[in-house]
């Protein structure tokens, strides 16, 4: 139990302990400051600025700011499509796999550059090397860079004193990710390389089984010397490719579209605890990150140190509630007591759907990690947890993605909350709203608005789209409470631009990728226009000074009203949707 | 005429970054991973006198009784085939409910099948992870416990004696890395690559 929590603490600790001065790092970074690459990184940056024939010293206003991202947004999306519907006829595809349809590269390449990867897909048996390392990787890296860029769009508006430049959106995301990005995405490649995932571009291996196995007239596996095996099969595939590169980014870049169907659960994605270690800091790195960088960009470090704290009680608490459901694992696996559930030689628990080497604490950890950050990377099946232990990803999802979210945008979105936490408690006490010596007029509050309830909007009609059709029941791989539980998952984790899913569930049909895939795009891109346009308009309002009236908006007061009013939100919209399926299935499991 | 500068460098900036970070850092990462360690970055590949037996990474169904059970598997074939054409096998996670009906038949079987082999056990309860399908399906090891729970049957099937067997577990077996990371685990197709004397134990 002890070895538990200690790992536990390790995870939680290495984590804020790396983000403090990485946030720093990002700062310097996003200003154009000199740093540690800079001699190496410069000249590169100049050479980048010359080929897109940009100046970099250009200052845009909010609506060329918001303009540029859109454009490139356009093109990353043509781009993307193309690759995967034309995969068959491009080259590094060793395995010689056709395109995808229309509507599963629809929905990929929406999920790819909307940072969400989703994946209606098994990478290793349907994409190409191509696809995987010219096609997802590129979006891997400048999706992230492109939450940064508007992430620090809205500071710039924060801070400014009548000043309309919110920067260069070319030059915030190439800085993003020649600077931040592709360093740390190389140092977790060669870690994961060292400790066992293939980095090549060779065919998959086929190996020798030392149990051949027959396969009977309807397919099923038997065994070899069964009357009814109409063959034998002694083979089997490894699957080879320029996995670790992509992994590392993945993560990172709180992308989580694995190389491989079953994604961080994989060997070859995740080869150890170490590795495990190092991909889950990887994946909430910079969104936390950011939460101080934001601190230090107000020039008030209470500001971000406030609202890590309110972010991080959400996470805490639904670290313990998954870790212990875990633990305690389910009546149906117990067996009356004919399997062992505790911790003596083994992880015990549910181990239903996790791996041997990561056990509940690994796994746990991993599940609240990737599902606070919008990364959508899983290292055991979260179709397979509890019902309860599965409840909380849904919940971290549908709140938003604003407990630390994806890099960059997950923070937009919280602060979209601060707002309408600060104009909700400014009425009370009868006072005019006021952030960081900004008045809050109707403009921002519409746009707050918008941050805060675009994603529960999108996740409860995209499930009710996905419940009308009665199609949909071919999908489910569980019956009953569960298998509502598998759409509400899919349409939450679209809808909150995470990725991950209860993997049973097959998405793969007309009807579900074009619906998640435009809850994707409008969850990615309406919050992208609320943002610009409430940055545009801070800038505009004067600095107001601060009295004795002003409303702090970093003490503990200010933190217990910011998660009332995150929980308020997604309590209200989604607990009718979450009593029918989670929280259903747990008081039938006990009968 | 400034708009259309927008489009060409929004174009221009996707073209740069797909060659930035696409291949060149794909191209780098390939590179240097195949110089420093060309046997992960290959796919840790077990390969005794020619014949490549597996990947230390991904594991096999056992189901003889001379050879170590592993973790729940459901391989399947159909989604690759071998350069023959032949089929060859995959393996996938259940993605069943824990909380479920078909799962608590499917850990009953199992538990079955379980008891019918190791009579000696009786009643003692099975280790979680060998009743239990893994994340990947493909999970090359199991706990500690659950080899433990084998040793007196292979003892039995193979004509070692129980120390033999455990020697070979104990070599299988990794540690938690830096002592507080993970689960102890063993390898399974390495044990039973020992057991069938194809690799050494020493």
């Amino acid at each position: 139990m002890m070895d538990e929590l200690i790992e536990y603490g390790v995870y939680v600790a290495l984590l804020v302990a790396l983000a403090i001065p990485l946030s720093a790092y990002i700062n310097k970074v996003m200003a154009g400051d000199k740093t540690l690459l800079s001699r190496v990184l410069v000249p590169v940056e100049n050479v980048v600025y010359k080929c897109i024939r940009i100046d970099k010293n250009e200052d845009m206003g909010w609506k060329k700011y918001l303009a540029s991202t859109l454009v490139f947004s356009i093109f990353s999306f043509v781009g993307l499509f193309a690759i995967l519907m034309l995969q068959g006829f491009l080259p590094f595809n060793p395995e010689g796999l056709p395109g995808q349809s229309w509507h599963l590269a629809f929905n990929t390449a929406a999920s790819f550059v909307t940072n969400t990867n989703w994946q209606s897909y098994s990478g290793e048996s349907s994409l190409s090397y191509f696809s995987q390392a010219i096609g997802l990787t590129v979006q891997n890296f400048v999706t992230p860079a492109v939450g940064l860029a508007v992430l620090f769009a809205l500071f710039r508006g924060l801070v400014s004193e009548g000043h309309l430049g919110l920067g260069n959106f070319f030059v915030d995301v190439t800085r993003a990710t020649l600077f931040i990005l592709i360093p740390l995405s190389l140092v977790v490649t060669m870690v994961d390389v060292w400790q066992g995932s293939p980095q090549n571009l060779s065919d998959y291996e086929t190996v020798q089984l030392l149990e051949p196995v027959g396969v009977d007239e309807e397919g099923n596996i038997v065994d070899a010397d069964d009357p009814s095996a109409v063959e034998t099969v002694d083979e089997a595939t490894v699957p080879m490719g320029p996995q670790a590169s992509q992994v590392a980014i993945k993560q990172l870049g709180t992308n989580g579209g694995g190389y491989n169907g079953v994604n961080s659960a994989s060997a070859l994605e995740n080869p150890t605890p170490l590795t495990n270690l190092i991909q889950c800091i990887s994946l909430l790195l910079i969104p936390v990150a950011c939460v101080f960088s934001f601190g230090r960009f107000v020039m008030d470090r209470r500001q971000g140190r406030a609202v890590f704290a309110a972010m991080f009680v959400v996470f805490l608490a639904s670290l313990v509630v998954v870790g212990v459901c875990e633990q305690m694992g389910t009546p149906q696996l117990a067996a009356d007591g004919q399997v062992y559930m505790g911790t003596d030689g083994q992880s015990g628990g549910n181990m239903e759907g996790k791996e041997t080497r990561f056990g509940v604490t690994d796994s746990a950890l991993w599940a609240t990690f990737t599902t606070s950050a919008s990364n959508g990377a899983v290292n055991s099946m979260h179709d397979s947890y509890t019902p309860l232990g599965g409840m909380v990803p849904i919940i971290l999802m549908a709140l938003g993605e604003v407990i630390f979210g994806g890099v960059g945008c997950g923070l937009y979105s919280m602060l979209g909350f601060v707002i309408l936490t600060v104009f909700i408690a400014g009425l009370m006490v009868g006072r005019t709203p006021e952030w960081l010596g900004k008045k809050i007029g109707p403009k921002e509050m519409r746009m707050a608005v918008i941050l805060c309830i675009t994603t529960p909007i999108l996740v409860l009609a995209g499930s009710a789209v996905m419940c009308l059709d009665p199609a949909t029941v071919d999908s489910l791989n569980n019956p009953g409470a569960h298998g509502f539980s598998e759409v509400l998952y899919a349409a939450t984790s679209a809808g909150g631009n995470n990725g991950s899913a209860f993997a049973g569930f097959n998405a793969n049909t007309p009807l579900i990728n074009v619906v998640l895939g435009l809850e994707m795009l409008a969850n990615r891109f309406v919050p992208i226009v609320a943002v610009c346009i409430l940055a545009g308009s801070l800038c505009t309002r004067p600095k107001v000074a601060v009295s004795a009236g002003t409303l702090s908006t970093c003490n503990a007061q200010f933190v217990f009203l910011l998660v009332l009013m995150v929980l308020l939100v997604g309590a209200l919209s989604m607990f009718p949707a979450l009593a029918l399926g989670p929280v259903a299935e747990h008081l039938m499991m006990a009968l | 005429m400034k708009q259309a500068k927008t489009w060409g460098s929004g174009l221009l900036l996707f073209l740069v970054m797909t060659v930035i970070t696409g291949v060149v850092y794909t191209a780098v990462c390939t590179g240097v991973a195949q110089l420093a360690f060309p046997y992960q970055a290959n796919g840790s590949i077990i390969e005794v006198d020619g014949v490549k037996y597996g990947s230390e990474l991904v594991g096999q169904q056992f189901t003889d009784e001379d050879h170590m059970w592993g973790r729940v598997m459901s391989p399947s074939t159909g989604t690759f085939t071998n350069n023959e054409g032949e089929d060859v096998l995959w393996y996938g996670a259940s993605n069943l409910s824990p909380a479920g009906d078909d799962f608590a038949e499917a850990v009953q079987a199992r538990i079955d099948e379980i008891h019918a082999a190791h009579p000696e056990k009786g009643s003692e309860p099975i280790p979680s992870d060998l009743v239990t399908n893994s994340g990947s399906g493909f999970d090359p090891h199991i706990s500690p416990a659950a080899a433990e729970y084998q040793v007196e049957r292979l003892a039995k099937n193979t004509g070692k004696s129980e120390d033999e067997i455990r020697a070979i577990i104990e070599k299988c077996t990794e540690q938690p890395q830096l002592g507080i990371l993970g689960d102890a685990r063993v390898n399974v197709l390495k044990v039973n690559l020992m057991l069938d004397g194809i690799l050494p134990v020493e």
